[in-house]
């Protein structure tokens, strides 16, 4: 009984004249359990933010107050959320143009089929199967002061570049991004010669024969084809670096040293696990769905499928 | 058609070839590296990173265990995950049946609902989901990731489930419901078998989500040897042993082998389904 009346609430409409529009609902009753699973753990949650960035709550069992807009007040004011706020831009603004014509151009050549490309995919994939926390261990162990770099470096007597890559507050946030490129490039690259195989052989042909070399035809011919791709794989990565990246830098940095590679993700994390400022942390997080709304909008805009 | 091929792939710029074969050993060092130095010692790996082991001594390995409690932590991941994997599939099926059978203006609101959901990066809502935790007195507990995982992934899990219902000709299901059939005995007897295929993808997908997933876990059920995941014990060896990476190298391994025993089963399967829901969101 109650199945049959519920759906209405949760997704309010008046379309219930007909007989036909009676019967749909009550399948549809079907799908009720999922929708409020999803509303339970995560459209309540995240609506939760826009109230809990105006208190004052000074740790998860302490009592919290209303205060309004002064957590924004405080943040705007503090320059370690400036230093986050240009890290991130930094880490989107130096990662995403490397990453995504690299993965294109990659991918491009494995849609080829040259020789060895059934062992190049399997390579390309790697890194989608990697967990964060290994991938990490990984690259502690690489970069670390005595770590497998500085010991190469050594080795072929560069010792000069030694450095504490993670450790210093020149290297961490580059250190950082390289891991980024490490892990998104393959799966991105596979990503694209998916699409990329699905380009009719004529329209290649074609331009081979007015020839058009095969960079050309890449950027040329190929491109514009998966232009609105392109967006979505964009989309994709800046969604996954600029709200994520919290998970990869506590493992690599700690945000460190001083706050050289916290990022705005970082900093929600740190506000609310390290400090106890849980209003703070959520003011930060209204900033950070607010740009990272703005931004899906911008690359949906500029990507639009032009036809 | 291999003719064509070969006409495609001819006169790449060898310069292409340097470029990406030299981003595949890129790719490639990182896991040699783990490979390698999981059977040595700090100042083997330090001084030939790249030489093969002398031994193969699995001391590393034995001791990220135990240290780790890796046993613990695997069980824990074992159990979050299959039982998240669950409550998504009796969660998601139904969902996407009434989905795609539904048409009309509900099923369209509904559908758009979990459409938008694709875009809402989990991360956001952290903070929150620690407090509703707390609310319900399963914070710091294993049970909370059991309810919690499966929401993170139900947009994808619907989306493309959906789409492999929407497949199956509607005359199937008529015929049977005049035979009396009722709507539960359709969808388990009709649609389930007929969607093996979707129901494995997002199974994969759901897996590789579930197992890999590091800083819910940590957050939610917290640090506990007797709750946390594999993924959230391994750091724990940096620590722990004083950066010996062997030790630390060798745990990673460990926690990995699960994924790749799978990788290995299934390969073509589990990259078709890593496609799709990529392609997806």
């Amino acid at each position: 009984m109650a199945i049959k009346s519920l759906p209405d609430v949760v997704v309010a409409t008046p379309q219930r004249k007909s007989r036909e529009n009676r019967v749909k609902p009550a399948l549809l009753g079907l799908s009720l359990p999922a929708i409020l699973w999803y509303l339970a753990f995560t459209i309540g949650p995240l609506f939760a933010i826009f109230y809990i960035a105006l208190l004052d709550w000074p740790g998860f069992i302490a009592p919290s107050s209303f205060v309004g807009l002064k957590n924004f007040q405080t943040m705007f004011a503090d320059p370690v959320f400036w230093q986050a706020a240009r890290n991130s831009l930094v880490q989107l603004a130096v990662v995403l143009p490397i990453m995504l014509p690299v993965s294109f151009m990659v991918g491009y050549y494995v849609s080829l089929k040259p020789r060895g490309h059934r062992i190049l995919r399997v390579i390309l994939f790697t890194p989608a199967l990697i967990s964060l926390a290994a991938r990490s261990i990984v690259f502690l162990s690489i970069f670390s002061p005595t770590g497998m770099l500085n010991g190469l470096l050594r080795g072929v007597g560069l010792d000069s570049l030694a450095t504490p890559w993670l450790a210093s507050q020149s290297t961490a946030l580059g250190t950082v991004m390289a891991v980024d490129l490490w892990s998104g490039i393959g799966f991105t690259a596979i990503l694209f010669s998916a699409r990329l195989s699905s380009i009719p052989e004529e329209v290649m042909e074609a331009a081979e024969l007015d020839g058009a070399g095969q960079w050309r035809r890449m950027w040329g011919i190929a491109y514009p084809i998966c232009h609105d791709y392109f967006g979505v794989l964009l989309m994709l990565q800046f969604i996954w670096m600029f709200f994520a990246s919290a998970g990869s830098i506590l493992l690599l940095t700690n945000g460190g040293p001083g706050n050289s590679s916290t990022t705005l993700s970082f900093l929600v994390y740190n506000k609310a696990f390290r400090e106890s400022q849980i209003g703070y942390s959520q003011a930060v997080g209204v900033i950070l769905f607010a740009v990272g709304i703005a931004g899906m909008v911008l690359i949906r805009r500029a990507f639009r499928p032009k036809y | 058609m291999a003719n064509a091929r070969n006409s495609r792939s001819n006169r790449i710029n060898p310069l292409a070839h340097a470029f990406v074969w030299f981003y595949a050993l890129l790719l490639v060092i990182p896991i040699y590296f783990m490979l390698v130095s999981s059977f040595k010692e700090n100042t083997a790996i330090f001084n030939s990173p790249f030489a093969l082991p002398t031994s193969l001594s699995l001391d590393n390995f034995v001791n990220a265990w135990d240290w780790a409690a890796l046993g613990t932590g695997l069980v824990n991941s074992v159990l979050v995950t299959g039982i998240a994997e669950i409550i998504t599939l009796a969660l998601a099926i139904p969902a996407a049946y009434a989905i795609a059978r539904s048409g009309g203006r509900i099923g369209g609101i509904v559908e758009k609902f979990f459409g938008a959901g694709l875009l809402i990066p989990g991360f956001a809502a952290l903070v929150p989901t620690v407090i509703l935790a707390i609310g319900i007195h399963l914070f710091h507990t294993r049970e909370f990731l059991y309810l919690f995982f499966p929401a993170t992934v139900l947009p994808l899990s619907i989306i493309l489930l959906t789409q492999f219902m929407r497949a199956i000709p509607a005359e199937l299901e008529e015929s049977a419901m005049i035979d009396g059939a009722s709507r539960l005995r359709v969808l388990i007897s009709i649609y389930i078998p007929l969607t093996v295929a979707g129901i494995a993808t997002i199974s994969i997908l759901n897996f590789l989500t579930f197992w890999n997933e590091y800083l819910f876990a940590l957050i939610l059920a917290g640090p506990d040897p007797e709750v946390r995941t594999a993924q959230v014990a391994l750091p724990n060896l940096v620590s722990q042993t004083n950066t010996q990476y062997g030790v630390l190298l060798a745990g990673g391994l460990l926690t990995m082998i699960p994924v790749y025993v799978v990788y290995m089963i299934l390969n073509r399967r589990l990259e078709d389904a890593l496609l799709q829901g990529a392609v997806k969101n």
